[in-house]
């Protein structure tokens, strides 16, 4: 029996493992004088947690941090000797986060690329999202979820991160047992089409956070809702569980399945049905990815109208979406110098023990009184986030 | 052995040469004069044009011990350094002394030439394979000496370095021996670097292939200077003329680095009306060029000057009217050279009016801002181009010292996590430019200001900037990898990094052995 993980790409290492009569490591590196004791030593460590079992292990490295590596041996291990557990690590400290804390941008990492995930910590999304659904071939699921695991436990976000598993029935399941012990924020679900489906994530959370001893209800869940079914039924799901803080709109999926062209006009009823469904139930709404990378101001065009239509945030592709995304999401300086005088302005009126507030000439009600304050609010989130 | 002012421990002598330690970055004073150059004069009617490389170096009297000098702006896409050498070789020459400006990959012919005696020392530069060939155990009869594309200039002009024939590559010349790299059939750009050879060397060789009748212009390369001109097929490729390193990083990690950078340039205070800069070539330079004219364009300010090499992205913002003038020693692509060739605001300059220590005017002290690379940098801001953590000379220093000592703001761009090697060390395996003449650090993870500059950090925090300490850094980046080994150096000596103003900065030693 042979496993091979991981691959001879850039920031990434093969490693080959194979059962034997006693535990070996074998290193190729282009550096072997700088760096084969070292990587000797990740891959050692992985063994030795193991119980040294009886395995040859090859690494051939191109570079791998050491989460890396040691993900690619622990994976390539547990394939020839099945009956392995998962190593346990030290890991890093993470908060957990609030339901409502901005997430104007959710940017996605697929989940078995070393050269992508490394150093996703540092381009200031709101939420980072790893993913092990549709950006890990089928072959790739097992080794991705333990790299998700240990990039989890070795990363501290400044931000939010979490974790797109696959369908519950089809490795969703294995993947929370994994990722779990690393500590997401949240976990999105895809192709979200019932709230009888949340519920059995939220249930499934729940027993794995008892037996890990984490806050019970304190994994977010962001459905994702992607396909014809799920447009139609999207208030059961965002009404299913507390756990659920914000709903995401994915527009490749839902295009294909009703046979839609990506256009505003195709898509703007599915849209305006998940800020509907998001905002009664009291969650964010987070719009689809825009794939044209190249096209900065189709972006910015396409975030203006996400954001008129009610949505909180976006999602991205790559880092560099990011700038644009935040800046179409946060309130700008002229939003922010109205929703002041106007909170001031009621304020003033209240003291004087006048009803109603004018300012400018328009009558001030208590609905844009209390979107001014959510503003003013939202605005001081993201200066103490740091992520303004 | 001495220590240098950085605590370097260099020999008194190093081959032949009695050194002189490095003293601080400006603290060699003017002395003396330079050196006399050879007297030269020509016949009437004079014909220079020789059939063959091997013609020249017969006329020229080359013979076993001599020195003989190159440039390199046809970069990976040069023959003529390989072309001389062979038939160096086939004349039966031994022991000669090559000054070229840099070496690259396609250079590699020169480690047989090394093994097999026909070259035995090297100044100039050391990158690529022949580096490699030393580090290893290659045999050199002197330590290698490597100088700045300024040092270069200074070393010829002081004498130190004297230079029998100088062998200057043109992709135009006329039958008298003007030439330039402007215009002809495989353009590199000025050919400016190696003027002062032309005027110093004992004899001087025109290489071309594509000889026009007189006069060709411009003149890097000046009649008065020129012994002999050859005609050969082939000089240079064009299709590797042209690095093929000129294009925007899309790595993620250099494209928030490049941002930072531009956003501290913005911050520094020296961003206004007359603002002026150097980018180098390499990706994320060239992205953090763009931005900056970008931020340029929308903050309304017109530059002085922007230095090259030349690039497509400097020319842009020339034609734009966004800087007034493009100060250029080499040319990296062609639309540089065309605007060379078209646009008087587009200045050819050599790197005696650029970085020569020994002048009354450097145009890198007239710079504000600058982004160089590094291979290392370590806590005291020292900075390391040649050599890797392994110790392996790959580098030469190309215009780093004189361009980092020249600007008012001295970045150095590089990711704080590259693979698994450090590239934030506690003490640079070698030092090129001393921590006093560089001001910040841009890193993937927050950018570092040198102690110096305590107003460039008041500044960048004023405006918001991730400003951290150096040590810092370093930790975040150190946590997601094992220590690496260090390699422990013997005694022997295989090249000396001399400092801009001739004295030893620094030794690399041959590795014995790794901790």
């Amino acid at each position: 029996m042979e496993a091979r993980v991981g691959a001879e790409a850039k920031g990434d290492c093969l490693v080959v493992a194979r059962q034997a009569e006693r535990a070996s490591v074998t290193v190729a590196t282009k550096n072997r004088n700088l760096l084969e004791t070292g990587i000797r030593t990740v891959a050692e460590a992985v063994l030795e947690a193991l119980g040294t079992p009886g395995v040859a292990i090859e690494v051939q490295d191109q570079g791998a941090l050491d989460y890396v590596l040691a993900a690619r041996v622990e994976a390539a291990v547990r394939m020839v000797l099945p009956e392995a557990k998962l190593i346990r690590t030290e890991r890093v400290e993470r908060a957990t986060s609030a339901a409502d804390r901005p997430r104007r941008s959710r940017l996605y990492a697929p989940g078995n690329n070393p050269r992508l995930l490394v150093g996703i910590d540092i381009h200031g999304a709101d939420c980072v999202l790893l993913d092990l659904e549709d950006s890990v071939p089928l072959g790739d699921k097992a080794a991705a979820r333990v790299l998700v695991r240990r990039l989890l436990a070795a990363v501290p976000f400044p931000d939010e991160v979490w974790v797109r598993i696959n369908p519950l029935d089809a490795g969703g399941r294995e993947d929370l047992a994994e990722v779990l012990e690393g500590r997401p924020h949240g976990v999105c679900l895809p192709k979200a089409e019932s709230g009888e489906g949340v519920r059995d994530l939220a249930k499934e959370l729940g027993e794995i956070e008892r037996r890990l001893g984490i806050d019970v209800g304190s994994t977010h869940i962001m459905p994702i809702i992607e396909t014809a079914r799920g447009v139609l039924r999207c208030e059961d799901v965002a009404e299913a569980d507390e756990r659920v803080a914000v709903v995401a709109f994915g527009a490749e999926d839902y295009t294909r399945d009703v046979g839609a062209r990506r256009t505003g006009e195709a898509l703007l009823f599915a849209r305006s049905r998940v800020v509907a469904a998001a905002k009664a139930a009291g969650v964010q709404a987070s719009d689809t990815v825009y794939a044209d990378l190249a096209n900065d101001a189709g972006l910015a065009e396409e975030c203006a109208r996400a954001r008129d239509l009610g949505f909180d945030g976006k999602g991205a592709i790559n880092p560099r979406q990011i700038p644009i995304l935040h800046r179409a999401f946060s309130p700008s300086e002229d939003e922010l110098a109205q929703a002041r005088t106007i909170v001031d302005a009621a304020r003033e009126a209240e003291s004087r023990g006048l009803g109603a507030v004018a300012v400018g000439g328009r009558m001030v009600d208590q609905p844009v009184l209390e979107r001014a304050r959510r503003l003013i609010k939202y605005a001081e989130t993201l200066v103490k986030g740091g992520t303004a | 052995m001495i220590q240098n002012a950085l605590g370097r421990e260099i020999p008194d002598r190093i081959g032949s040469r009695t050194v002189v330690p490095f003293g601080g970055a400006f603290a060699k004073t003017a002395t003396g004069t330079k050196a006399p150059r050879p007297q030269k004069v020509a016949a009437q009617r004079e014909d220079k044009v020789l059939p063959s490389i091997e013609a020249a170096i017969e006329a020229c009297g080359l013979s076993n011990g001599m020195t003989i000098s190159f440039h390199h702006s046809f970069r990976e896409g040069d023959r003529v350094i390989n072309l001389v050498l062979d038939a160096c070789a086939r004349m039966g020459l031994k022991d000669l002394r090559i000054c070229p400006t840099a070496l690259f990959g396609v250079h590699e012919p020169i480690v047989g030439h090394i093994e097999s005696g026909v070259v035995s020392r090297i100044e100039g530069s050391m990158n690529g394979p022949v580096g490699a060939f030393i580090s290893k155990g290659g045999k050199l009869r002197e330590p290698a000496v490597l100088r700045s594309h300024g040092g270069r200039w200074r070393a010829i002009e002081a004498g130190t370095m004297e230079i029998d024939v100088a062998f200057i590559a043109a992709p135009q010349a006329d039958s008298y021996g003007n030439a330039t790299g402007i215009p002809g059939k495989t353009p590199c750009g000025p050919i400016t670097f190696q003027a002062v050879d032309a005027q110093y060397a004992r004899q001087t060789v025109v290489v071309t292939n594509d000889l026009a009748p007189y006069p060709v212009f411009p003149m890097e390369i000046q009649q008065g200077w020129t012994d002999y001109v050859v005609v050969v097929d082939e000089i240079g490729d064009p299709a590797s003329i042209t690095s093929g390193t000129l294009q925007l990083t899309n790595s993620p990690t250099n494209l928030l680095i490049a941002r930072l950078t531009v956003e501290a340039v913005k911050a520094s205070g020296y961003f206004k009306d007359g603002f002026s800069f150097q980018g180098g070539a390499g990706g994320l330079s060239l992205a953090a060029t763009k931005f900056l004219g970008d931020e340029m364009e929308k903050a309304k300010i017109v530059g002085s000057f922007g230095m090259g090499g030349g690039t497509k992205i400097l020319v842009d913002m020339l034609r734009r009217g966004q800087i007034r003038a493009i100060l250029d020693g080499q040319a990296f692509d062609l639309d540089a050279i065309a605007s060379l060739r078209e646009d008087p605001a587009h200045v050819m300059m050599d790197p005696g009016m650029y970085a020569n220590y020994d002048s009354r005017g450097c145009s890198t002290y007239k710079l504000d801002a600058a982004f160089l690379g590094a291979t290392e940098v370590d806590l005291d801001f020292n900075v390391n181009v040649n050599t890797h953590s392994d110790g392996q000379l790959l580098h030469g220093i190309g215009g780093h010292q004189d361009v980092a000592a020249g600007a008012a703001m001295t970045m150095i761009t590089l990711p704080a996590l590259r693979g698994r090697i450090p590239p934030v060390v506690d003490r640079v395996t070698t030092v090129t430019t001393p921590g006093e003449v560089i001001d910040v650090i841009v890193t993937e993870r927050g950018l570092a200001v040198n102690p110096r500059r305590g107003d460039l950090r008041e500044r960048f925090q004023a405006a918001g900037l991730p400003v951290r300490e150096l040590a810092d850094i370093k930790r975040d980046a150190d946590r997601y990898i094992q220590p690496v080994r260090r390699p422990v150096f013997g005694d022997e000596v295989i090249a000396a990094i001399e400092w801009r103003d001739g004295t030893v900065i620094d030794v690399v030693r041959k590795v014995d052995g790794w901790q």
